[in-house]
């Protein structure tokens, strides 16, 4: 296969196969990439590929990595559309660690905003092609054809020619420079529901994750982490581990002190994962714990409610917030906290590493396989192209699986005996060494004229951010990472935002909506306790507070979040909630985060303590939606993530180590909960915007706003409802 | 003596210790992935498999339990993975990881072998044990509702 090279003008380029057929690459400019703030540099070319075999047979592959949230549906189902291409005949491939398919790292539900339009032009390159291929065979002009479920008819005598027959032809023809997309009243499968390419693989147990993946002579791993950040092993007694039937060995992993390499810990490599697991109890350690053995989650949470209600560092200000305080009709003040998380998907983390001599293949449910790569490479001293990488189908991730700890550690022991090695950590150690989400307090302080506008607002923040993992030196959280406190949509004139000091005792990451979980609550829910305050009607009162804004380049995504607010309030019978039996009631909460805007209506019944969550109704405006069912699922699915944190999970840490273990005392949401969520998607015509992770924001303080609707309880702390463990 | 037990149908000799868990023999021995590892404890469900028909917790049921005994995985719960409720999983696109699901299917198997028309608190008292952490929750209980209804019409 030769690949041209490809100038940044002609952007899109073909190569034919060895095998024949036709092969298209998307160029996506590094450039365009840099613009949009997706990476940091401009460079070479990178590619993503459609290969159409002359059987028709068309793989197209998706270079971003799929852990639920449907994305190797919706990407190709693009190309798809815009190459009239049949989806029977597609298959779908997830594509290896490869520059080629353009930036991989999946999160910051980025993918659909980043590849929608490369994708298309991807699938209408091929179709512009096989149109000319088509022209010349039938000796008339591309005009006088057109394109549809995988042949190219002749519009003058209606014949047909199939797109497998047309493949070689195709390979042949200049590549359009800029090919025409189609118009979205034309689309076959872009915003329509379409069913995901591998459910039928899924419900007779053939789907692979990375869990699953067999190699002759694989080696089956178990370990123990290190409990406490910056700890290392004192003493290892491994007599009785090594004594058992089918124990190969017991090795030490030290810290690889990166920011995604192994906290440290000692494994142990068996004949199978359950003999692995049974040898790492009998293994007798004494840690020495280090200096975040003080860590204590309770009084740490105290401690960053007292950063925050007091001066802190100036993060950010505009206006006059004194001046603003001093003329206020009202001021009101109120506190807000959240625990540390653990994404704690159904998969724990696994993988397969195989480090040979001069070769190094794993198998990994990851969500960044470039990282794997960068980690890899800096731990065996090898280049990071050198580590080939297979993406496996992850068993959800939401971002713990952007970490690849997991994965260093199989390669150290991969490099150790010389084997394949399949490390699967057990729950316990994925619950217990996390990257969690930060452990958060926040405090605002807002004044109110007679008409109840907001005139001043005070907002610090105080938590251990994930920037810690890069700069662990880091006492504060950064003023970037405030940014979206002083961005809010709420017209706010005089404003000033604080950080107040959290240093990080544990590793903090990503975890599904990220910052905008805590944000959305303490914007969304102070605004109700303001409403009250005013003596004004929750929905009226968030809307002036919208009206206020008078920032010029916010006024289009104002309007969105007021549309979509609007829509959810309307839906969830708002308007005539008076009516609702006593104990019930509605809370409204919109949230703008990773562009997209969600707004959502909670009706609850509260009886005593008990809340119980009846129905949500969910709105949506992510712009043009790519495959609507898809859609709808991510904010069935956000709902319930949403509910665990409003209500029950927290990671507790004690002495430096985390409590928590399984399950049993970190309760994530079961079906016995489950509302009716209904999801309402108005038509778009904006750019596409992700939805994996803005679904979360709005349900946690929807809840405390119905709750107290319901019931005169105002709920601050995430979780409402903590189980003492 | 050589002991055994039957799993989708074949038999397979118990070459393991007795004690280790149907899960792991399943997984890294014979290589039916399809049962997954979630918690280990029986939290979770995610590595529910059928002992003569009924839904269990393969993480914490030792092989020596199982001996003779007729085992039905993810795999061999129908021939062509038309059994109605993977079907009525398909109709309703209930999978996002998927990782759960096969436990999901093989609990809402065992409790419509007993009770073929379910009621909506019926079902979530027989599927509390099953997590799906991606939040598919409102459509496994359609599925189901959907498969019962299914079979309530072959009969």
């Amino acid at each position: 296969m030769t690949i041209s090279n490809v100038s940044r003008r002609n952007f899109l380029k073909t190569a034919g196969l060895a095998t024949g057929g036709l092969v298209i690459s998307v160029a996506l400019p590094m450039n365009a990439l840099a613009e949009k703030g997706i990476i940091k540099d401009s460079g070479d070319e990178l590619n993503a590929f459609i290969h159409l075999a002359e059987n028709g047979d068309t793989i197209i592959y998706c270079g971003r990595c799929e852990m639920g949230q449907g994305i190797s549906t919706a990407l190709p189902s693009a190309v798809a559309d815009e190459m009239e291409a049949d989806w029977q005949r597609v298959t779908v491939k997830q594509g290896d660690a490869d520059e080629k398919y353009g930036p991989q790292a999946t999160g910051g539900s980025a993918s659909i905003r980043v590849m929608y339009q490369p994708m298309r032009e991807a699938g209408a390159t091929a179709k512009a092609m096989l149109i000319a291929a088509a022209a010349k065979v039938w000796k008339t002009s591309a005009e006088n054809c057109f394109a549809q479920a995988h042949f190219v008819i002749n519009k003058t005598n209606q014949q047909k020619l199939a797109y497998g027959e047309l493949a070689s032809i195709a390979a042949n023809m200049p590549v359009p420079e800029k090919p025409v997309l189609k118009k979205k009243s034309d689309f076959n499968y872009i915003g329509k529901e379409l069913p995901r390419h591998d459910q039928a693989a899924v419900v007779v147990g053939k789907r692979i994750y990375g869990v699953d993946t067999k190699l002759p002579g694989l080696k089956y791993a178990a370990m123990i982490h290190c409990p406490v950040l910056g700890g290392a092993l004192k003493s290892l007694d491994k007599t009785e581990a090594l004594k058992m039937k089918g124990v190969i060995d017991v090795i030490e992993i030290p810290r690889f002190n990166i920011p995604f390499g192994s906290i440290g810990g000692v494994a142990v490599v068996a004949d199978n994962s359950w003999t692995a697991q049974q040898a790492v109890k009998k293994l007798i350690i004494a840690w020495d714990l280090g200096e975040n053995a003080i860590y204590d989650t309770k009084e740490y949470k105290q401690q960053l409610v007292k950063n925050v209600e007091k001066p802190a560092t100036l993060a950010a200000e505009r206006g006059d917030i004194e001046q603003a305080f001093g003329a206020a009709k009202h001021k009101m003040s109120a506190t807000y906290t959240g625990g540390h998380l653990s994404h704690a998907p159904m998969e724990p983390n696994a993988s397969v590493v195989w480090v040979q001599k001069d070769s190094c293949e794993v198998w990994a449910s990851t969500q960044s396989p470039a990282d794997i790569q960068k980690v890899l490479g800096q731990y065996l001293k090898r280049e990071p192209k050198d580590i080939v990488v297979h993406v496996a189908m992850a068993g959800g991730a939401f971002g713990r699986k952007f970490k690849c700890d997991y994965v260093h550690e199989a390669a150290v022991l991969s490099e150790k005996t010389g084997v394949p090695i399949q490390l699967t950590w057990t729950r316990e150690e994925d619950m217990r060494t996390g990257y969690y989400h930060s452990i958060n307090a926040q405090h605002i302080e807002a004044s109110m004229d007679e008409q109840g506008n907001v005139t001043g607002w005070l907002h610090r923040a105080a938590f251990p951010s994930i920037s810690t993992l890069f700069d662990p030196s880091l006492v504060r959280t950064p003023a970037n990472s405030l940014e979206d406190i002083t961005n809010h949509l709420f017209g706010i004139e005089n404003c000033r935002v604080e950080s107040g000091d959290a240093k990080a005792h544990t590793r903090i990451g990503w975890y599904r909506a990220v910052y905008a979980i805590f944000y959305g609550f303490a914007f969304s829910t102070f605004a109700d306790e303001l409403a009250y305050k005013a003596g004004k009607d929750p929905l009226s009162f968030v809307n002036q507070l919208f009206d206020n804004n008078k920032n010029k380049e916010q006024q289009a995504n104002v309007k969105r979040a007021k549309d979509i607010l609007a829509i959810a309030a309307d839906k969830s019978g708002w308007g005539n909630r008076k009516s609702l039996p006593k104990g019930q009631a509605i809370g409204l909460a919109v949230h703008y985060s990773f562009q997209s805007f969600v707004a959502m209506a909670v009706h609850v019944e509260v009886n005593g303590d008990d809340i119980k969550v009846l129905n949500v109704d969910c709105a949506i405006d992510c712009g043009q939606v790519l495959n609507l069912d898809g859609a709808t699922a991510q904010m069935e699915g956000a709902v319930v993530m949403g509910m665990s944190l409003a209500l029950s999970t927290e990671i507790t840490f004690r002495e430096g180590a985390v409590v928590n273990s399984n399950f049993h005392d970190y309760p994530v949401m079961r079906i016995t909960d489950m509302p009716n969520v209904r999801v309402h998607i108005p038509d778009s015509d904006e750019s596409p915007t992700g939805l994996g992770e803005p679904g979360v924001a709005p349900f946690a303080p929807a809840l405390s706003n119905a709750v107290f609707a319901a019931s005169g309880k105002r709920y601050r702390d995430l979780p409402f409802k903590p189980m003492s463990v | 003596m050589k002991q055994s037990m039957i799993i989708n149908g074949k038999a397979h000799e118990i070459t393991v210790d007795g004690d280790m868990p149907l899960l792991w023999f399943l997984r890294d021995n014979l290589e039916f992935t399809g049962t997954k590892f979630g918690c280990g404890s029986g939290l979770c469900g995610a590595c529910t498999v059928h002992v003569d028909g009924q839904a269990i917790r393969s993480c914490i049921t030792p092989v020596s339990t199982l001996v003779d005994k007729k085992i039905t995985t993810i795999e061999g719960l129908s021939e062509k993975g038309d059994h109605p409720l993977q079907k009525a999983w398909l109709n309703n696109n209930v999978p996002q990881c998927g990782y759960c699901q096969a436990g999901q299917i093989m609990n809402a198997a065992s409790l419509l072998a007993v009770n073929a028309a379910p009621t909506e608190a019926e079902i979530d008292t027989a599927m509390q044990g099953n997590i799906c952490r991606c939040g598919t929750y409102q459509r496994i209980k359609k599925a189901i509702v959907e498969a019962a209804d299914t079979l309530s019409k072959e009969v």
